[in-house]
């Protein structure tokens, strides 16, 4: 067999055809407006402060809390290594079961393949299960326009998706799609399709779409979900949701068709163990999730509900690239939100300033990594490096230095611009050096009676003039000390 | 459009490349910070456990000791909710049950799961799903759902009250536990060993997605009994 050697991508490729939701173009101008809203910065301080203690009490009432993560980790570090293999195994266990299992390099492969599977069945209805992955290549749009001639009904069944569906809006959190939404928009979204007045009320609303909804769930003629977990020895796909509508999504419409990153597999059924439970306690602060649902293949002989058919594509898009590099933790996600819920970046400016499907720590780290261009040249820096999302990741992927990391590459790859790798040489040569190092400190004194003239607030310089001021645009100068560390040494402190 | 051997080959001389060999095992010490009541490991009581966490969750447990205490429970219940069909799985604990005759006779229907024309219409019309459950596990308040000949996976998921009888014996402590048992199932007995779905069923269906406040029954039955038996 011929070898087909990857091309080396340049971060600063487009590869938006294949995209994540763009754009992820001036995340500094975007957090800039976010941080001025009130509202938004209430859903979220209330969403992710709810999440946290949540999940604090309980992961913390675990005794082998980590020890599991500990054994994640390692789990995901054996499959990645051995990717091929059990992607190989996945296939044929789906294949003995009775399933169809379709490769997919990227998100045009699976528009094409769900597509043409729907024009094959005549479909009408299509009813999804929340896939973080179907959004990421903007599946219902494409499906939309590029299968007009079908008029295919797409409907979102996760609550929060499908009034972010109806909204024409994004999801803005990995676990919790619309936080950023109060109860009175809501209602007058909900109250567009009703065609009546709904009140701003949990039990109107919810009641609402849960009828709504249910004429959906059965007369859908394809039910298409995402996958929480691929087991590669067994050929099973497990979904959880707290509402149902993964189960129901799998169990009524007569074709289930599976859309799974192929970073989601795990070796071994009895590895679901861990991750359900790290998943259910890390994403949503409970201990199982309602539905952890497991389907392997379709229907068996004699089953009167569930699929007849069962179709699993498999999908790189992009995910392939970070296998043996430096940044393939990043493939260890399992998209729990954890460490977007104490990122203090995110809880700032909410999810969609980052502007990608992706949001968070980890959307910062992935979303340049998948999606390539200029435009996701921000999301490495919209981060404190605090280590917070390290700390709070259930399989300790190290976010914080892959945010490094990729800043290291922009620099490389001259993303970053010249000006910054220049400053960083000058910064490195001076560190090197105690005699310009103590000039620096001098100089850098001197220097603020003009900066502070020259337009700061309180007589202390926040900006940089210049080419320098690049630097400063997203942070403020720090005050220098009036007498350096090394004098205040020398005079016994 | 990916060809198979092709898209493996791709996948494999990329983990290959050995350029780099990850490092960071997780090395932070993993948050405990306050310390509240740690779980019981060892799970003294499973049925009272399971009882325990099934409340707190929402859901109505009971511990009974023979068929006619389930058969009554599930006729109060049918008569509280103004049932007018309850649709049960097809398998013999239920029918040994003898519910089928008394609830016609309150005027509930009862549709059995075999032999169904269409099934979206009777799970879907139905007010009370009746089934039993594989196993239960006490450390979640869990019920473990297979599906299979006469076990409709809508049974237990479309009527908006959802009722379980289960015999202590079924009850497991753990997760991993129940987990191990498809695991075991599948290196012995293949896909024989493991239905073609499982479900792990903690609760009722439930939703936080507006403002986090909880919405119970957002898809699947918010009104959801257990009856364990022995």
């Amino acid at each position: 067999m011929e070898t087909r050697k990857p091309t080396r991508r340049r971060e600063t490729e487009d590869r938006r055809p294949e995209g994540l939701v763009s754009p992820v173009e001036g995340f500094n101008e975007r957090a800039r407006r976010a941080v001025r809203d009130g509202d938004l910065h209430d859903s979220v301080e209330l969403f992710t402060n709810k999440s946290v203690a949540g999940r604090n009490a309980v992961l913390n009432a675990l005794p082998e809390a980590p020890g599991l993560r500990e054994r994640a980790y390692h789990i995901k570090q054996e499959t990645m290594a051995n990717l091929d293999r059990y992607l190989g195994q996945m296939a044929d266990a789906v294949e003995g079961r009775g399933g169809n299992v379709f490769f997919a390099d990227t998100g045009e492969d699976v528009v094409r393949y769900i597509g043409d599977l729907a024009r094959r069945k005549g479909a009408k209805v299509l009813t999804k299960s929340k896939s973080m992955a179907t959004e990421e290549i903007e599946l219902n749009r494409r499906l939309e326009e590029d299968y007009a001639d079908l008029d295919l009904e797409i409907v979102e069944t996760d609550l929060g998706e499908w009034i972010a569906q109806l909204a024409g809006d994004t999801p803005s959190h990995i676990v919790g799609p619309i936080l950023h939404m109060n109860r009175r928009r809501i209602a007058d979204v909900l109250s567009g399709v009703a065609g009546e007045e709904l009140p701003p009320d949990v039990e109107a609303l919810g009641s609402f779409a849960r009828r709504r909804l249910r004429e959906k769930f059965l007369t859908a003629d394809i039910g298409i979900t995402g996958a929480n977990f691929g087991v590669a020895e067994t050929g099973t796909i497990a979904t959880v949701t707290n509402e149902g509508n993964g189960r129901l999504v799998t169990s009524v419409p007569p074709v289930h068709v599976v859309v799974m990153g192929i970073e989601k597999l795990v070796p071994r059924f009895e590895d679901l163990s861990v991750f359900v439970r790290l998943l259910a306690r890390s994403g949503t602060g409970q201990k199982l999730t309602v539905y952890t649902n497991f389907v392997t293949g379709p229907r068996a002989p004699g089953e009167i509900d569930g699929a007849e058919e069962f179709h699993l594509i498999l999908m790189d898009n992009g995910r392939s690239e970070l296998l043996g590099t430096e940044f393939e933790e990043a493939l260890y996600c399992i998209r729990c939100g954890a460490c977007l819920n104490v990122c203090p970046v995110y809880r700032q400016t909410g999810g969609h300033a980052y502007g990608s499907t992706y949001s968070g720590p980890i959307g910062a780290v992935i979303t340049p990594l998948l999606k390539g261009g200029k435009e996701a040249k921000d999301l490495p820096h919209a981060s404190s490096l605090c280590g917070a999302c390290w700390e709070a990741c259930p399989v300790g992927i190290p976010l914080h230095d892959l945010l490094l990391k990729l800043r290291n590459k922009q620099v490389r790859e001259g993303v970053a611009g010249k000006a910054q790798g220049l400053a960083f040489k000058g910064f490195e040569n001076t560190m090197k050096n105690p005699a310009l190092y103590k000039i620096s400190g001098k100089a850098g004194r001197l220097a603020r009676k003009p900066l502070a003239k020259a337009g700061a607030k309180d007589g202390i310089p926040k900006t940089l003039p210049g080419p320098l001021g690049a630097w400063t645009n997203g942070r403020d100068l720090p005050e220098l000390a009036p007498k350096p560390f090394r004098e205040l040494w020398k005079e016994g402190i | 459009m990916a060809d198979r051997a092709e898209f493996l080959e791709k996948v494999r001389h990329r983990t290959q490349r050995g350029r780099y060999k990850p490092t960071h095992a997780p090395d932070v010490a993993w948050t405990p910070k306050d310390e509240p009541p740690r779980e019981d490991p060892r799970i003294e009581d499973p049925p009272a456990r399971f009882l325990q966490e099934l409340e707190a969750l929402g859901g109505h447990g009971k511990r009974v000791t023979n068929l006619g205490e389930v058969r009554e429970y599930v006729l109060s219940l049918a008569r509280g909710r103004e049932a007018k069909l309850l649709v049960r799985w097809d398998v013999p604990e239920l029918e040994e049950l003898g519910a089928d005759g008394p609830l016609e006779e309150a005027g509930v229907e009862v549709a059995v799961w075999r032999g169904l024309e269409d099934f979206r219409e009777v799970a879907g019309k139905a007010d009370i799903g009746l089934s039993t459950a594989e196993w239960a596990i006490a450390e979640t308040g869990t019920l473990v759902l297979e599906g299979g000949r006469g076990k409709g996976r809508s049974v237990t998921l479309l009527p908006p009250t959802y009722v379980a009888v289960v015999p202590v014996e079924k009850i497991l402590r753990t997760v991993p536990e129940a987990i191990e048992k498809y695991a075991a199932g599948y290196a012995a007995g293949g896909a024989a060993g493991l239905p073609a779905n499982v479900c792990l069923h903690t609760g009722p269906s439930r939703s936080g997605d507006i403002e986090m406040s909880l919405f119970v029954g957002m898809h699947g039955p918010g009104d959801v009994h257990v009856l364990l038996m022995g």
